[in-house]
């Protein structure tokens, strides 16, 4: 934490705050514009979808869609820029992906899974990396689904417990490694703590470590870049950032890890325009804007000779409680360099503006 | 008695007294004065100096200059007037004794008030400390919340300048998907044409293709897009992976500060079921009573009695099966063991006694003595005298009343010494 201290630091703004009518599972901008998606859960059980507007100081409500399953998560990471079309995953396993001018029937729908969909994320659209859009599914029945919104009904890929064994339920899951048309990799992580990697290419376990803690979020620097940086968060308030460039044939990817604060770490999102700085949500209602540093070597050889990879820094640039909930869900915008939007369990979405991130 | 100090000098004006009074050699100090409106003293044990005064002092502004050997006092008169003499000159004992009383009185009060004005003085000047403080912080933070303020105004003008971007960005945009719509038709149509004129009229051909590049950048933007489009590789052969999950008994999440609980509950569940299959899996054909762990106790008590020791070992071996808990179990199978000259196992048995024994009350002294007897015992028979003991001193400690245990701790030192001094 070199010179940057007091108000050198960056700020986080509080722009807009909205309160809701429906408990908010996820937000997400709508990219290209100034435009945001609440997904979430009505009081009378069914899925609510809003698409705001950012005018001013007030976001305004272009749309309210009601779908008749509560929705837990959304992503518009498998579609092109023109159609930007919303794929969700919802309460009773159902994958759905919506047009938003014409929501009454979906695009693509399917029953991915027997119980709820608690991730989802998307890869190959947007305009940013390259190969075949796919969105995969994470889920409270233990597997791991990919899709491929060109065929209907089976995924392309899916990743299930092996017969007998008792199924984790998985609680997150994200792209990575999506440099070309072929290499793509999905990292889930689970309850119990498990992180698997599996490479798409291959169909096959790459690599799988334990945390020891629940693991709510993981996500890759970039998506669309050769594997950089995985930072993984979990329960009683510690993530932890794996160096991804240097496996190790035992020991796997070198890691440093950090305890922030006491509560559960729901989210982690790093800034699309800068890999490495992140934003962690908190159980406790707060925000923490992380800075990874990498170290001198980021590998050396160990005694065998074989190539192993070492961990950087972390060092925190700030830090703001904003609510007394958890902030469950956390989405950077990709046009503008410091907006981002966040979903907390106290009903109100709130847009936040990071200032000075051009300094660090 | 005190020496009373008589050679005084005095002489006034109007408005003052001045009183010079030697002092015989006697040190003074501040403290040996004392005076009120009306009197005066002196007090250098053992001089004395007492003075009623004629009139009322302003004993406030009066002054004492001591000084060689000399107290020079300067009273101002509260009335200016010339008094016929220093003293009231008819003072019986009894106005005296009055006087006195009053003057020490008042200058007690004096003191207090004194105090009192202080006290409130320090508090205010507390009090304005404090605020001076509060204002300098509530600047600072005023200061801190302006900056913060001016940011916030200065990125909701960004925002707003992006957004407005945004929106001729779409805008734009929507015109120039318009237009490319309208190219895409046109050249579509070319295309069409040119393969029905294509060996006809190749003169045509070329003009067309004039007015295609014209069209360049349209026409390069669908041929692009439909590159991209067959670009996009094939959806994904379907495959499936096997996972296999770190093992976890509990349906809940792993979390580091729960693992301690967890891993009790499970020692304990487990130990609930040994003991529950040891009494299903072997001991079907033994009676009731028998799996009683108690009821076996008292039968290898009464075998240790009647001599049968092996027998009682026995019963004993079932009890501990059955419940490993109970110390009175080892402590007798120690017994036993020493009878059977096991003597590894009877320092074993008595030492797990003693450690199921632990909290150490009256309640289990006896117990804990025949332990620590038994052991020492086992000790001494092996020749490890020392273990022996200080066994038998931690019994003695415990029941410092018993004879045998004396004597033989007597006889084990002994033993020691002899050796010691053998060897």
């Amino acid at each position: 934490m070199s010179a940057v201290l007091g108000l050198e630091r960056p700020q986080v703004v509080s722009h807009v705050q909205q309160a809701l009518s429906y408990t908010v599972f996820d937000c997400k901008w709508v990219p290209r514009s100034a435009r945001l998606m609440c997904l979430g859960s009505a009081a009378r059980g069914t899925g609510i979808i809003q698409l705001y507007e950012l005018h001013g100081a007030r976001l305004e409500v272009l749309r309210e869609i009601e779908k008749p399953k509560p929705i837990k998560c959304g992503t518009f990471g498998a579609t092109s820029l023109q159609q930007r079309f919303l794929a969700t995953g919802d309460f009773d396993g159902n994958l759905n992906i919506w047009n938003l001018e014409a929501p009454e029937i979906p695009v693509y729908s399917v029953k991915g899974h027997k119980e709820i969909i608690n991730s989802i994320d998307g890869v190959g659209g947007l305009g940013i990396g390259e190969g075949a859009p796919e969105i995969v599914t994470g889920s409270r029945d233990g597997t791991v689904k990919v899709w491929d919104p060109r065929q209907k009904d089976t995924p392309v890929a899916n990743m299930e417990p092996v017969q007998g064994e008792s199924k984790r339920d998985c609680w997150t899951v994200a792209f990575g490694n999506a440099y070309n048309q072929e290499e793509r990799v999905v990292c889930a992580g689970y309850d119990n703590g498990d992180i698997k990697l599996f490479d798409l290419k291959t169909m096959s376990l790459r690599w799988e470590t334990n945390i020891k803690n629940g693991v709510c979020s993981v996500e890759f620097d970039r998506k669309d870049i050769n594997m950089n940086k995985l930072v993984a968060t979990s329960l009683e308030g510690k993530f932890h950032v794996f160096d991804m460039r240097t496996q190790h044939p035992t020991k796997g990817f070198a890691s440093v890890s950090e305890k922030a604060q006491k509560s559960t770490i729901w989210q982690v999102r790093h800034l699309p325009q800068n890999r490495d700085i992140f934003m962690t949500s908190g159980g406790s209602g707060s925000l923490h804007l992380w800075k990874y540093e990498y170290p001198a070597q980021r590998s050396k050889k160990d005694s065998e000779g074989s190539e192993m990879g070492v961990a950087g820094s972390l060092s925190l640039l700030q830090n703001v409680t904003l609510s007394t909930q958890p902030i469950s869900s956390l989405d950077w915008s990709p046009d503008k360099k410091g907006l981002c939007v966040c979903g907390a369990f106290d009903q109100t979405v709130r847009v936040l503006i990071v200032t000075k991130l051009n300094k660090i | 008695m005190p020496v009373w100090l008589r050679e005084h000098s005095w002489r006034q004006s109007l408005t003052a007294v001045y009183l010079s009074l030697p002092l015989r050699g006697a040190r003074a100090t501040a403290a040996n004065i004392f005076c009120s409106e009306q009197y005066l003293k002196v007090s250098i044990p053992p001089f004395l100096f007492e003075a009623i005064l004629y009139a009322p002092i302003d004993d406030k502004n009066s002054t004492a200059k001591i000084g060689n050997g000399n107290i020079f006092f300067t009273l101002y008169k509260k009335e200016p007037a010339m008094w016929d003499s220093l003293t009231l000159a008819n003072a019986d004992k009894e106005k005296l004794q009055h006087l006195r009383e009053n003057a020490v009185l008042e200058a007690q009060e004096k003191a207090k008030e004194e105090t009192k004005a202080k006290k409130i003085t320090k508090q205010e000047n507390k009090k304005y400390a404090l605020e001076a403080t509060m204002k300098l912080e509530e600047a600072e933070r005023k200061r801190i919340e302006d900056l913060k303020e001016k940011e916030r105004q200065e990125v909701t003008k960004e925002l707003e300048l992006w957004k407005n971007q945004q929106k001729d960005g779409d805008k734009y945009k929507s015109i120039q998907a318009k237009e490319e719509l309208h190219q895409e038709k046109e050249p579509l149509k070319e295309r069409k044409n040119e393969k029905l004129n294509k060996t006809r009229i190749p003169n045509e051909g070329s003009s067309k293709t004039r007015l295609k590049s014209t069209r360049g950048r349209g026409s390069c933007s669908i041929f692009s897009q439909d590159l991209r489009e067959e670009q996009l590789p094939a959806p994904r052969a379907a495959a499936t992976i096997k996972v296999n999950f770190t093992p976890r008994v509990f349906p809940t999440a792993l979390r580091e500060s729960r693992v301690a609980e967890e891993e009790e509950w499970l020692h304990k569940q487990a130990e609930a079921r040994r003991i529950i299959n040891s009494d299903l899996s072997e001991l079907e054909d033994l009676k009731e009573e028998e799996k009683n762990p108690d009821w076996l106790k008292d039968k290898g008590n009464k075998m240790f009695a009647m001599g049968d020791y092996l027998g009682a070992v026995n019963a004993y071996n079932l009890a501990v099966r059955l419940n490993n808990k109970l110390p009175l179990l080892y402590l007798n199978r120690a017994a036993c063991h020493l009878k059977l000259r096991n003597l590894h196992k009877a320092i074993e048995d008595s030492s797990k006694a003693l450690e199921l024994l632990t909290p150490p009350v009256p309640d289990n002294e006896s117990a804990r003595v025949k332990a620590h007897v038994r052991r020492g015992t086992a000790f001494c028979q092996l020749e490890l005298y020392t273990e022996g003991l200080q066994d038998y001193e931690a019994a003695l400690k415990i029941d410092p009343k018993n004879k045998i245990i004396e004597k033989d701790a007597e006889k084990i030192r002994q033993l020691i010494q002899g050796t010691m001094q053998s060897s």
